[in-house]
């Protein structure tokens, strides 16, 4: 019998019985609210030979086996009644490599002191040796930290190949590791300049700010998310290496800055498998190729979650790069997928059983507070009686349906004893940073949350930090959670996800969220509980069965479809926009693949074109030919708006040509000047007339000027929704205070600092080329870039310092509403900042953003050393 | 009662309705957000002359015309005044002599 005949026959049939007895018990543990069952928690279980199977299965490569082998180990650690279970438990989550797990035995006090000195030499010499074989060496430090499988094949392979792409399951320490990799190579490394892509601006934050905690303020490097030119110039000229963790669209802002200057040595790209994404994959791909063009010797590291082919990533590298995918699709936590079903005519009562396979094992009965009537009702009760210990995550589809769930867990859940400061504080600053009646300042009062993409991000990170603290019990969100925030939990709790508007999620992407529950380090296991799992309506397939992300590239997806890309650059030349169906989906490949076309003269020249048949390529080239015999800009001017089409910026600047009137009134007004908001009204009017019909309906275009006038003239999230409120009393129109802040938070979010700056960033790289034809230079101004003082929504100098010097939005504006100045370099601002230091406490600011400026702005204090950021 | 010919500046109208409708295709040849030009501004003027509350629109003094967005959606013309503040004006005014229509 071989190992994997011995290993298969033990889990169907040898253990099956005591492994489904340990899970039940096991799982148990974790759930709140089940109703008792005194003789099934009782029954023994057989130890020894459980821990004699777990150490056989430890040693296959298949996920199930070492699932089998983690959940044995686990349930000895935390379940075994004898010093030697709890040993043996330990023993074998070494042999798993799972070290994270040992030490939170060692917290938990689970295992008595000095397990090594209780170990036989043999055992002994076996547990060394292991620990000196699972460590890599910190080269900058000397340090050695201790990791798993995963991370030491990353560790390893990142230091020896020039592009890298590595896929692991979430919770696999990916982050935590690549961000120490990170610092470890720019300090031993030539490197001077490294960029970290990330698709959201929620994870853009996040990163910078664990690099910051990384670092520590004496940092010998700078990490910034601002796409500007100087810290760029002082790195490359030897000054302080930088590190830029930007968007994808942040990279090309700083590409445009720079020109033909960038040069980016080492480029880590992260939640990889998002060069799929609709609309702005293809944007992540120009990005990626843009920098690379720059320096064939660019070295590039690919992260992504449970992908299935990591190594289509490297397709595209140079030929002479070395070149490695890292996989893993080992457990490092166990993660127990749970139905729960309403009990026959018991709408109080809800069986849970665990799937495991394809079998079904009953796990127990929750008892519910009240009866659930209602999707968000059911969701919230549930949550509240399962989750009652903490940790609990909570799917909401949208930002007003988790904000009702969050409400009805507050009500259910025991009330907190005593007000907690760091809650009060965060309460203060949603209150004072948002609306006074902003329902999340009473919510996390009692220790309830809810989270969304467009939420400022010092409120989301702040939301994040008191959730993995324990302080927030309950945090209810959206899909944002999936578009990669790194934040896990104990407890998932979801019914009928769905991601966007309305489309029910791939298995992939419910397994990317269902992958959080279980914090690697923190708990020992993590419960996913899916509500009404035979419900059609929220479950049109089913529960998904465990499944990795496919990666393909969304230009790939579009030229695959063949005649729909051919057809559509077809109908392109000589189509109103509004009336060619599938834009959404053909527009910005359409963009990239004229954009290759003018800079190539034919994309069969492109890397893409070996995965394309010749006759596609061939067809494509025909139409795009077509098309480029309209256009005069060059491709320079092509590639500094991606996804953007040519096509479009080429009849934009016809359209200035043909301008009769004085050409002044092309220009934008300062944001201070009377003229400011009718001129974005009308740019924003012909910009959907000639280059893209961006602000559409055509109504909404005030509304869209407005907020770009208020978003660029610094005002505070929270002076806009006072205007908004006051505009809505003035024309009597009705409003509900959750849904006005929602809706301005979207506007600020997907309008003034997504739409706006792409498509008015390319209006004035236009009609700055318009200019120079008919030599009217004088107008051109050497300011700030559009798209970069809509992206920050800063337009004075002080602001722009302050958020240089780190500061989120929300405290920049803050502390500009105190400075009287509008001309503060970053060396002022500190200056200011510092002289008033003492009297911060009495300017009625919320005390998270005092934190801020001091954390920020405030020369080092004694003792100040790096920390660890959450892993 | 015959039409009433109605002069703004150099412009000779037959009747009011005329000088109403050629400040009309004025106003809606400009973009809001636009500045009015040299000779739309002389013209005006001419019409600011007239306005039954001109002296204190045009106050210090006018240093240019724009067009800009009126209540509810609509536009009309802006006087700039010398020392940067600014205010609007209905062009019916200054031909009917009447702030607002009956």
């Amino acid at each position: 019998m071989s190992l994997d005949d011995l290993t298969s026959w033990l889990l169907k049939e040898g253990i099956n019985v005591e492994v489904d007895a340990l899970t039940r018990r096991t799982v148990r543990t974790e759930l709140d609210n089940l109703v008792e069952d005194p003789e099934g928690d009782a029954a023994p279980i057989d130890w020894s030979r459980l821990l004699f199977a777990g150490s056989i299965l430890a040693r296959s490569k298949e996920r199930a086996h070492q699932e089998a082998a983690l959940r044995i180990a686990t349930g000895a650690v935390t379940l075994g009644n004898s010093q030697p279970v709890n040993d043996a438990g330990a023993v074998l989550l070494g042999k798993l490599s799972n070290f994270r797990a040992v030490a939170l035995a060692n917290d938990r006090n689970l295992l008595e002191y000095d397990l090594e000195g209780r170990l036989g030499l043999a055992l002994r010499m076996e547990v060394q040796r292991r620990q000196i074989e699972q460590s890599v060496l910190v080269e900058s430090s000397g340090r050695w930290i201790q990791v798993n499988d995963f991370q030491q094949r990353f560790w390893e392979n990142a230091n020896s190949h020039s592009w890298l792409s590595a896929s692991a399951p979430t919770a696999s320490g990916k982050t935590f590791l690549v961000l120490q990799w990170l610092i470890d190579h720019m300090r031993s490394e030539s490197t001077k300049v490294a960029v970290y892509l990330a698709p959201t601006r929620a994870l853009v934050s996040e990163i910078e700010s664990n690099l910051a905690a990384l670092l520590g303020k004496a940092g010998d490097m700078e990490v910034s998310s601002l796409p500007l030119r100087e810290k760029y110039g002082a790195a490359t000229a030897g000054g302080k290496k930088l590190i830029l963790v930007f968007t994808q669209e942040r990279l090309h802002l700083l590409a445009n800055v720079l020109g033909k200057d960038v040069n980016v040595d080492l480029l880590i790209v992260d939640e990889a498998h998002k060069i799929g994404d609709n609309q702005r994959g293809v944007i992540l791909q120009d990005a990626i190729e843009r920098v690379e063009r720059a320096n064939s010797a660019l070295k590039v590291v690919f992260i992504s979650p449970a992908t299935q082919n990591p190594e289509e990533l490297l397709a595209d590298a140079p030929v002479d790069a070395k070149v490695a995918a890292v996989d893993s699709d080992s457990p490092t936590v166990i993660q127990n997928l749970i139905i729960a079903q309403q009990a026959p005519r018991k709408p109080q009562l809800w069986d849970l059983s665990l799937r495991h396979g394809e079998a079904l094992l009953p796990i127990g009965r929750l008892s519910l507070a009240s009866t659930p009537g209602g999707v968000s009702k059911k969701i919230a009760f549930i949550a509240a009686a399962v989750g009652e210990r903490g940790g609990t995550l909570v799917y909401a589809n949208k930002a007003g349906q988790a904000e009702e769930i969050a409400a009805l867990i507050s009500q259910l859940i025991p009330p907190m004893g005593g007000q907690d400061e760091e809650l009060s504080e965060l309460a203060d600053l949603a209150r004072k940073g948002v609306h006074p009646n902003f329902a999340l300042a009473s919510l996390v009062e009692k220790g309830v949350a809810f989270h969304y993409g467009n939420m400022p991000s010092l409120i989301r990170l702040e939301v994040e930090r008191l959730f993995r603290s324990g302080k927030i019990r309950f945090l209810v969100c959206t899909s944002t959670l999936i578009e990669g925030v790194n934040l896990s939990c104990r407890t998932i709790v979801v019914r009928g996800p769905r991601k966007g508007v309305g489309h029910p999620m791939e298995p992939h992407d419910f397994w990317n969220l269902a992958g959080r529950a279980g914090r690697w380090g923190d708990e020992f296991q993590g419960n996913i509980i899916c509500i009404d799992p035979d419900d059609a309506n929220a479950w049109p397939t089913g529960v998904p069965v465990r499944s990795r992300y496919p990666i393909q590239r969304e230009s790939d997806a579009v030229l695959e479809s063949r005649d729909g890309i051919i057809g559509y650059l077809g109908q392109r030349l000589d189509t109103p926009l509004v009336e060619i169906a599938d834009t959404g989906k053909y527009e910005q490949v359409g963009a990239y693949l004229l954009a290759t076309y003018l800079r190539l003269g034919s994309i069969s020249h492109a890397s893409f074109a070996k995965r394309h048949s010749p006759q596609t390529i061939a067809e494509l080239d025909g139409r795009l030919g077509a098309i480029a015999g309209q256009i005069e800009i060059g491709p320079d001017i092509a590639e500094r708006h991606p996804g953007v089409s040519a096509l479009g910026l080429q009849q934009l600047l016809d359209a200035l040509r043909a301008y009769e009137k004085d050409i002044e009134n092309l220009m934008p007004a300062k944001v201070e000047s009377q003229d400011s908001y009718d001129r974005f009204v009308t740019i924003m009017r012909r910009i959907n007339e000639n280059l893209f019909p961006a602000f559409q309906p055509d109504g909404i275009i005030p509304l869209h000027a407005l907020i770009v006038v208020q978003w660029l003239q610094g005002y505070s999230l929270a002076a806009m929704i006072r205007k908004n409120i006051d505009y809505h009393k003035k024309y009597n129109k009705p409003y509900k205070l959750p849904q006005l802040i929602r809706d301005t938070m979207e506007l600020v979010e997907q309008i003034a600092r997504f739409r706006a700056p792409k498509y008015l960033s390319a209006y004035m790289d236009i009609l700055y080329l318009h200019l120079r034809e008919i030599g009217r230079e004088d107008l051109i101004e050497d300011d700030l870039d559009i798209g970069t003082q809509l992206e920050f929504g800063v337009s004075s100098v002080t602001l722009l310092s302050l958020m240089e010097l780190g500061l989120s939005r929300m405290t920049a504006v803050t502390l500009y509403e105190k400075i009287a100045r509008d001309d503060l370099t970053k060396e002022s601002c500190r200056a200011w900042v510092a002289e008033r230091n003492a009297q911060f406490e009495g300017m009625d600011i919320p005390a998270i953003i005092v934190r801020e400026i001091r954390e920020k702005l405030l020369p080092l204090a004694e003792g100040d050393e790096a920390s660890s950021p959450s892993q | 009662m015959p039409a009433q010919p109605f002069n703004l500046g150099e412009l000779k109208f037959p009747k009011k309705g005329d000088a109403v409708a050629y400040l009309n295709v004025m106003l809606h040849k400009y973009d809001v957000g636009d500045k009015v030009n040299s000779e739309d501004s002389k013209i005006l003027v001419a019409a600011l002359g007239r306005h039954p509350e001109g002296e204190e629109k045009i106050g210090c003094g006018v240093e240019s015309f724009s067009v800009r967005t009126a209540d509810f959606g609509t536009k009309c013309f802006w006087i700039n005044r010398t020392d940067g503040s600014t205010e609007k004006f209905a062009h019916r005014a200054c031909v009917y002599g009447k702030v607002r229509p009956a």
